[in-house]
């Protein structure tokens, strides 16, 4: 790794003499400012109306939103019927080398899941990780208006896990779904000590492009497939 | 089509009229786009409080950059990302070469970033001996033909699958395939490599967020994230003006971006980044450079109407809307920014001199104005930069060679004031449209002005400059007034 540089002398220079530039700038437009009308006043976030919000609903506009992308959904009552719905999920996929990100609850759901794995590994390294056919993880929260699952990085191991294999399995608590972004952005700002993770990551179905002939392509640098477990 | 440049964009914008499969492939995405963003608009009632609202937080941001400024990087280097500034184009790249310079780095992978498209950074890489690879698909596939984007979401549109397939097979040895999964498997494989192998890679940035020197950048294909998340050193390219003041305004803006650009509600990965890992054990690259520059931006604060430009969240909306960018697409601009955002900012950026046909490559229609999330109002722009063109000539013209210069501003002088004297007395305006109708026998015939009438007008100075472009035609033989008072005794 390489040590820390202090930054040299033509970049502290560059900060003063680009600070300088926008605050001679600004002082010029100020006489101009003062005849112009004010802009429009910072209206507070609206509330999402429409939407009666009760634990049910939110669950039902999550999966809703998120197969709307094309992810799939299931809802379960409990760790037995999500294990069951792991079981099944792992059944319908061709690989069968599994990475696991280091969360308690990924371990405990895979140690009871009965299908056949030829090879599981927590929270591999990148260059191994390409190998690998399946990623599972949790999510910190999600949100219902969107679709969206939210990775924090200091909670769990799951950047890569969650990105590299060709899909993605990940698990949700139905308590961590938040209804609209604007309640997942606080939540991830003050989660915890009050201390931000350094990657809060949102994904909301799987890698898609239209780059060519704006045909929609899924899967074409991140997972092909995104499986949602959220668990009641 | 690559060395086009701002310059010549009458030229341009003539070979792009002629390019049939440009014209068609562009006609399929504006109006594909704009049904999308007009759709998924209307996902939320309160669209327009919306736009208001984000505006807003860029005219309040914008009027305090320099403390908003100084709060984000302070904020990032706390978290242990180290800032850079950079002056312009040369400065950033500078920077950029000496990091990657001092990590012996063979290899660099792009995610798609308009930053460092404008300050060129790839061939100042290259230049280095460095390779710089972009990883987003149609990044990539333009960057393999050796070309550059039409369309700022979707920057290979000008492209059929079939010539996608051709380079492919040249460039990468694959099969010829018109199947458009096994093309975008295959730069998938090719690119999963070259992840695997970056010394270092950089993106660009979206927003920056004052209160946490949090950067966020929205994506939908996942090659930011493998990006900014497999190489040792991310450095990120961010213009000065992206920065907004607290975590909790993302919202309005992560409402607004997806919507404007593709029509979605959120794209499928934001990744929100701030400083570097808390332990070395933990995911991620060891460093997080971020670059910021100004290029010409704070040069743009010096006036509210050209302030606005800052305000541009780069979501390729006012493109799709433009009746002139529909039908000469993202080359004929000759910059980085296309559309009607480009003709407002690159003359800004680079230049009124190098770019001066520019402002005037819009109808003024409005187009712009109604879809752009924050509300810039670009017509008032152009106009704005208009005036510029035409003080800054009659400046020029008034320093060298002053007599016609005044000649034609007397001219100028007279015809407004005949105009004005015309379309304020409501006789005059009768007389002499009857009179004008009477002189026009002379050149019109069946309806059309015939040679002799457009020979005319093609050679008297003052006239010429409207008919370069557009046909002359015939005032009716009845005046609207006219039709009017008659229609009103028929009914009668």
């Amino acid at each position: 790794m390489i040590n820390r540089l202090a930054p040299d002398q033509s970049t502290t220079n560059a900060r003063s003499l680009i600070l300088a530039s926008v605050r001679k700038y600004l002082a010029e437009s100020a006489h101009v400012d003062a005849v112009c009308e004010p802009g429009a006043p910072v209206v507070e976030a609206m509330p999402l109306t429409g939407i009666d919000d009760d634990a049910v609903r939110r669950i039902e506009i999550f999966r809703d939103r998120l197969e709307s992308v094309g992810g799939h959904c299931v809802v379960t009552r409990g760790e037995a019927q999500a294990i069951q719905a792991l079981n099944q999920i792992i059944a319908s996929l061709p690989g069968r080398r599994i990475a696991l990100s280091d969360a308690p609850l990924v371990s405990r759901l895979m140690k009871s899941a009965e299908t056949e794995i030829d090879e599981q590994t927590i929270a591999p390294g990148a260059h191994e990780l390409f190998g690998y056919d399946i990623g599972i993880t949790t999510a910190q929260a999600a949100i219902a208006e969107t679709g969206t699952l939210v990775l924090e990085s200091d909670r769990e191991r799951h950047r890569l896990v969650s990105l590299v294999p060709p899909v993605h399995i990940a698990f949700i608590n139905a308590a961590d779904i938040c209804l609209t972004l604007g309640e997942a952005l606080e939540r991830v700002r003050h989660d915890g000590s009050g201390a931000m993770s350094r990657t809060i990551t949102f994904i909301t179905g799987p890698s898609r492009t239209a780059d060519i002939e704006l045909t929609l392509t899924i899967g074409v640098h991140g997972p092909k497939e995104l499986h949602v477990i959220v668990i009641e | 089509m690559d060395h086009l440049t701002t310059e010549t964009f009458d030229a341009n914008a003539r070979a792009a009229l002629t390019d049939v499969q440009l014209r068609s492939a562009l006609r399929k995405a504006t109006s594909l786009f704009g049904r999308r963003r007009l759709e998924a608009a209307k996902s939320l009632d309160n669209w327009e409080e919306l736009r208001s609202q984000a505006r807003a937080i860029k005219d309040k941001t914008l009027l305090h950059l320099d403390r908003y400024l100084e709060a984000f990087a302070a904020n990032a280097e706390a978290a242990g990302a180290q800032i850079h500034w950079a002056r312009n184009a040369a400065e950033a790249n500078r920077i950029v070469c000496r990091l990657a310079r001092e990590r012996q780095a063979r290899l660099v992978v792009k995610s798609k970033s308009m930053a460092t498209e404008e300050i060129h950074l790839n061939a100042a890489l290259e230049a280095e001996g460095i390779e710089a690879l972009e990883t987003d698909l149609g990044e990539y596939i333009i960057q393999l033909a050796g070309e550059t984007p039409s369309h700022i979401i979707a920057p290979a549109i000008h492209k059929t699958k079939g010539q996608i397939a051709e380079l492919f097979t040249d460039k990468l040895g694959i099969e010829l395939t018109n199947d458009i999964a096994k093309l975008t498997c295959t730069a998938r494989q090719v690119l999963r490599e070259k992840f695997g192998a970056a010394d270092i890679g950089i993106s660009g940035v979206n927003f920056g967020v004052a209160e946490t020197g949090t950067i966020l950048i929205l994506e939908n294909e996942g090659n930011i994230r493998l990006t900014t998340s497999l190489p040792k050193t991310h450095i990120a390219v961010m213009g000065i003006e992206k920065v907004i003041p607290r975590f909790a305004d993302l919202e309005v803006f992560l409402k607004l971006l997806p919507r404007s650009g593709t029509g979605q509600h959120l794209t499928a990965y934001q990744s929100l980044i701030t400083g570097t890992k808390r332990r070395r054990e933990d995911e991620g690259p060891d460093e997080l450079h971020i670059v910021l520059l100004d290029n010409g931006r704070s040069r743009m604060l010096a006036h509210p109407v050209t302030r606005q430009a800052l305000a541009c969240i780069r979501c390729g909306a006012c493109l799709n809307a433009c009746p002139v960018y529909q039908q000469i697409g993202g080359h004929a601009y000759g910059s980085v920014y296309p559309g009607p955002i480009g003709a407002v900012i690159t003359p800004q950026l680079f230049g009124l001199a190098k770019s001066a046909q520019l402002p005037y490559a819009s109808s003024l229609c409005g187009a712009c104005r109604e879809v752009c999330p924050v509300k810039i109002d670009i017509p008032e722009l152009l106009l704005h930069l208009r005036a510029e063109i035409t003080e800054g000539r009659s400046q020029k013209a008034g320093g060298r060679r002053q007599e016609p210069a005044v000649a034609r501003r007397r001219l100028e002088r007279f015809t407004f004031k005949l105009w004005a004297v015309v379309m304020t007395r409501r006789r005059v305006y009768e007389w002499s449209g009857r009179l004008l109708r009477r002189l026009q026998r002379f050149i019109v015939s069946r309806g059309r002005i015939g040679q002799v009438g457009s020979l005319l007008a093609r050679l008297a100075p003052p006239l010429d400059s409207w008919t370069q472009a557009r046909d002359l035609r015939p005032i009716e033989p009845k005046s609207f007034r006219e039709q009017w008072r008659e229609m009103n005794s028929n009914d009668k």
